[in-house]
């Protein structure tokens, strides 16, 4: 502190007092706020809806078939390399001979779920794997679709994410229930389309609203 | 033969008493800084993570003991215990109720404040002991601040002596039958403020603890030892800080007075809580400042605290003078 | 000044002969990651210092050219793994450059939206770890860091309904961005921000007019006008030494320029000039996302088609360097393209690495107490200082 600025020894004394209560107050006043940490392996927090977690393989809702065809897409775009898939060749559809993923090298970043044609690979809100075997995490099929039926799936598979990000078009062909409900809401109002191309939303005031851009 | 007896039991007791007592503390310490923090603290261990201390105590008692190679072994074996010692002896002095206690010295106060002076000793000999850079600095940092912070603790302790007459702990108490020392006006008031502040220093708390100063010196002094060594100088620090509690509360919140403290057991439980007052407010204070730098705490020191106190006392002493006797 | 900078370190002048050399890191509480500075002492004021850097070198150039456009994105935020979001915008604004893509306005005003979150999360994060630098662990330090971070989780919980993750987000892609705003998370950003608005008032009623805290911080660390511009720092360590200067305002990207972007400049140049900088920058921020948020537009996410496969992205010849203002200051991404999938080469500038390079002018002369409070206020991150 520069000699011409500096204050007087009262007032130095008063601020140092000042501060001293001002900084305790604020200790104190969060000493009587509830405790925001969460006692996890008894209590766990509601992980969101689009929650990037375990991977999982999928069977089909209506027919019980397992939805992986083997196109080995999810193996080409991963960077860490994690994911090893041999495809079977067959007569009305393909499948996945084999298809192993190392979870312990995966850094979740959900590109696998976003190239799947078929939905078949999906996130699981749940992160909690640890063990004290590495091989543990060294899911074959069988674990990974019996993961996924242990777990509830996030929200994202690869066609809600590939319509998420894909541009509007203006003549889409409804195929998709989401993309048709996001399609339509577009047309209704403004307001509405506001809502973008998510699906499962409902308007809500402030939402990306249109309003006059800021300046 | 019996009184010698009679005070070694006594001894034992008030022994085993602070040791358990100095364990619970920290469990005290960790759940209110933990509070104030947003958080929960220890809860795993037993009912509200009530047996914490004593897993602590257990698992550094478990822990390998290591010595590094390069330490002076003698040294640096035997820090821990002559920093302990003195942490411990502080509690001879201490009457806990009228007539509980090892020993009511009629040079109680300056008996409390000569041996816990000690502890300094202890401490620079395992900063010297662990061959290691960050412990010398910070034993050169305690050796620094111990001297300053001794002169201003000691001032601040002697008002109510001054006040009371008399150095022995249990006539300072009766002295404040009428009024509590705190209570003075202004004089009580600054007297106990300077107590806390040099209390803070003297225990190495922050924003005093450049002792520690994990931020710069690692762990400070203690950075080299493990295990057993290490919990000794942990049990000698809280036992360090327990015992000012103490006196603190002894030379100014009245001790153990309070309603219904002629029944000895309601005294000792009155001294305990308002021990305990002293204590929070220490470890208030700890967990809302941040650590002031080494030359910046001498500064404070000679500059602000020991005018402050020398001051305080020439002012009380001529105000008892002027009075013509002592309170009580 | 000349002379000076030409040297490694700087020595200030002493005549005496017992010095210390000792090491503060690599593996120091204080260390901020993996940083090893050699520092000689005289008692306990510095009067020497040497850094050495590259503990944690991951080899992230070359991993940039080995892995494609569409994959690089998720780990871009590896370089900068405390302010992630905007590692990820830097490559994909270089990818976008030379490629000369479009980005939808919806999406430019999610990046703008994620970016400033991601300088509230990221200055948190600095506020908390500089504060326990200077307060110890066991301390009031403490305290403050454990309230920065719990504002800090605020944010990234709001990361985590956007994207899934709290950490390596990949939410850009090439083009736009991966994800779009779920129900609801307007209003929970804006109540977050509320909330994380009234707590700076907490951590200022703790720390400004703090005696305690304005002697560790006033006149520590001075980093001069003329040193700050001839060393080449960047963010809020040049902003700090009275030098307005912003990418967000001086180079405008993704839709910087609708805006109103105000840059808070201090003169001092000091440790608390730097905290001031910072303070102010939060608010910014705040105000920067609300702003955004009461003009998002509507519209697509992104001018390409959602990813299918991992060569879907490739961008003619050429190269280009973006450069953004990530938490620490100018981020730069120097892209060559040679009209594949993948960058033929690719070179980061991170704001982390030249801001260090502070250190050995400003440390000498200052006490082993001092040295921690400078580094924090530099706010080095080492993932982006070695790559």
């Amino acid at each position: 502190m520069p000699a011409e600025t500096r204050p007087s020894f009262w007032t130095e004394t008063a601020q140092l007092a000042r501060a001293v209560g001002r900084a305790m107050g604020v200790t104190f006043r969060n000493l009587l706020r509830r405790p925001i940490t969460v006692r996890y392996p008894t209590v766990k927090r509601v992980y969101p809806e689009r929650f990037r977690g375990i991977l999982a393989l999928t069977y089909d809702k209506e027919t019980g078939e397992e939805n992986c065809i083997g196109c080995r897409l999810c193996e080409y775009i991963c960077p860490p390399q994690v994911i090893k898939v041999e495809m079977l060749k067959a007569e009305k559809r393909n499948w996945a001979k084999t298809f192993t993923l190392e979870l312990y090298s995966c850094e979740f970043c959900e590109l696998c779920v976003q190239v799947c044609p078929t939905d078949a690979i999906v996130m699981l809100r749940s992160f909690d794997l640890a063990t004290a075997d590495r091989r543990e995490l060294l899911l074959d099929k069988d674990r990974l679709h019996a993961l996924g039926l242990s777990y509830e799936p996030s929200w994202a598979t690869g066609n809600r994410l590939r319509d998420m990000q894909a541009p509007p078009k203006p003549a889409k062909p409804a195929a998709e229930p989401a993309a048709a409900a996001a399609g339509s809401a577009a047309k209704v109002s403004a307001i509405a389309a506001a809502q973008s191309t998510s699906d499962r939303r409902a308007p809500e005031p402030g939402d990306g609203a249109p309003t006059a851009p800021p300046k | 033969m019996s009184a010698i007896a009679y005070h070694a039991l006594v001894a034992f007791i008030v022994l085993n008493v602070v040791v358990g007592m100095v364990t619970y503390v920290t469990l005290l310490e960790r759940k209110f800084a933990a509070r104030m923090q947003s958080r929960i603290g220890p809860y795993y261990v037993g009912p509200r993570g009530l047996l914490q201390p004593i897993a602590d105590a257990l698992k550094l008692m478990l822990k390998e003991d290591v010595v590094p190679t390069a330490a002076d072994r003698l040294v640096y074996n035997l820090a821990p215990i002559v920093f302990l010692v003195p942490c411990i002896l502080i509690f001879a002095s201490l009457p806990f109720a009228p007539g509980l206690g090892v020993a009511d010295l009629n040079i109680g106060v300056l008996f409390f404040l000569a041996v816990s002076s000690l502890e300094i000793i202890g401490l620079f000999m395992g900063g010297w002991g662990s061959n290691n850079k960050y412990a010398l600095l910070s034993a050169m940092r305690a050796v620094n601040q111990i001297i300053s912070y001794d002169l201003p603790f000691v001032f601040a302790a002697f008002v109510p002596v001054v006040l009371a007459g008399s150095l022995q702990m249990s006539t300072i108490v009766d002295a404040q039958r009428g009024l509590w020392f705190v209570a003075y006006p202004i004089i009580g008031q600054l007297a106990f403020l300077a107590f806390v502040v040099a209390t803070l220093a003297a225990e190495n708390r922050v924003p005093f603890d450049i002792l520690e100063a994990e931020s710069e010196l690692v762990a400070g002094f203690r950075v080299e030892y493990s295990g057993m060594k290490f919990a000794l100088i942990q049990l000698g620090e809280y036992a360090h800080m327990i015992g000012t509690s103490f006196l603190g509360a002894l030379l100014f919140l009245g001790g153990w007075l309070g309603p219904g403290s002629d029944a000895p057991m309601v005294g000792a439980l009155w001294f305990l809580l308002k021990a305990m007052l002293i204590f929070l407010l220490v470890t208030w204070v700890r967990w809302s400042f941040v650590r002031i730098r080494v030359d910046q705490i001498l500064a404070i020191s000679w500059k602000l605290l020991l005018p402050l106190t020398v001051g305080l006392l020439l002012v009380t002493a001529a105000w008892v003078a002027a009075r013509g006797g002592h309170a009580g | 000044m000349t002379d000076t900078l030409q040297r490694t370190t700087v020595e200030i002048g002493y005549g005496g002969s017992e010095r210390l050399t000792m090491n503060m890191g690599p593996q120091h509480p204080s260390a901020h990651g993996v940083f090893r500075a050699i520092l000689t002492l005289e008692g306990e004021t510095v009067v020497a210092i040497d850094a050495v850097i590259g503990y944690l070198h991951r080899c992230h150039e070359k991993l940039a050219e080995s892995l494609t456009y569409v994959q690089y994105p998720t780990i871009a935020s590896k370089t900068d793994y405390v302010a992630a979001m905007t590692a990820e915008l830097a490559y994909v604004a270089a990818v976008e450059l030379v490629g000369k893509i479009d980005v939808p306005k919806r999406a430019q005003y999610l990046r703008v939206i994620c970016a400033e979150l991601q300088r509230i999360a990221s200055h948190c994060l600095w506020l908390g770890t500089w504060c326990m630098d200077m307060g110890g662990a066991l301390g009031g330090g403490a305290t403050i860091f454990l309230y920065a971070i719990r504002e800090r989780e605020a944010v990234l919980d709001l990361f985590e309904s956007l994207t899934g993750a709290r950490l390596l987000y990949g939410f850009h892609q090439v083009g736009g961005t991966r994800y779009d705003l779920p129900a609801g998370w307007a209003q929970r950003c804006r109540e977050t921000l509320d909330v994380i608005d009234r707590r700076l008032d907490e951590y200022e009623a703790m720390l400004e007019d703090n005696p305690f805290f304005l002697v560790r911080t006033q006149g520590v660390g001075v980093v001069s006008r003329e040193l700050a511009e001839s060393v080449g720092v960047a963010g809020p360590l040049l902003r700090g030494s009275g030098v307005d200067y912003d990418l967000r305002r001086a180079a405008p990207y993704s839709s910087y320029e609708d805006f109103d972007v105000r840059v808070p400049v201090q003169q001092a140049g000091d440790c608390y000039a730097r905290y001031r900088v910072r303070m102010a920058e939060f608010r910014e921020s705040i105000r920067l996302v609300r702003q955004a948020l009461d003009g998002l537009p509507e519209g697509p996410i992104s001018s390409r088609p959602g990813v299918k496969s991992v060569g879907q992205v490739r961008i003619p010849k050429g190269e280009g360097y973006s450069r953004i203002e990530g938490a620490r200051g100018e981020l730069g991404c120097y892209l060559v393209a040679d009209g594949g999938a993948k960058p033929y080469r690719l070179k980061w500038r991170g704001a982390s690495f030249s801001n260090l390079a502070v250190l050995p002018h400003i440390i000498p002369g200052h006490k082993v107490a001092d040295v921690v409070a400078i580094m924090g206020s530099v706010d080095p991150v080492f993932g982006e200082v070695d790559r």
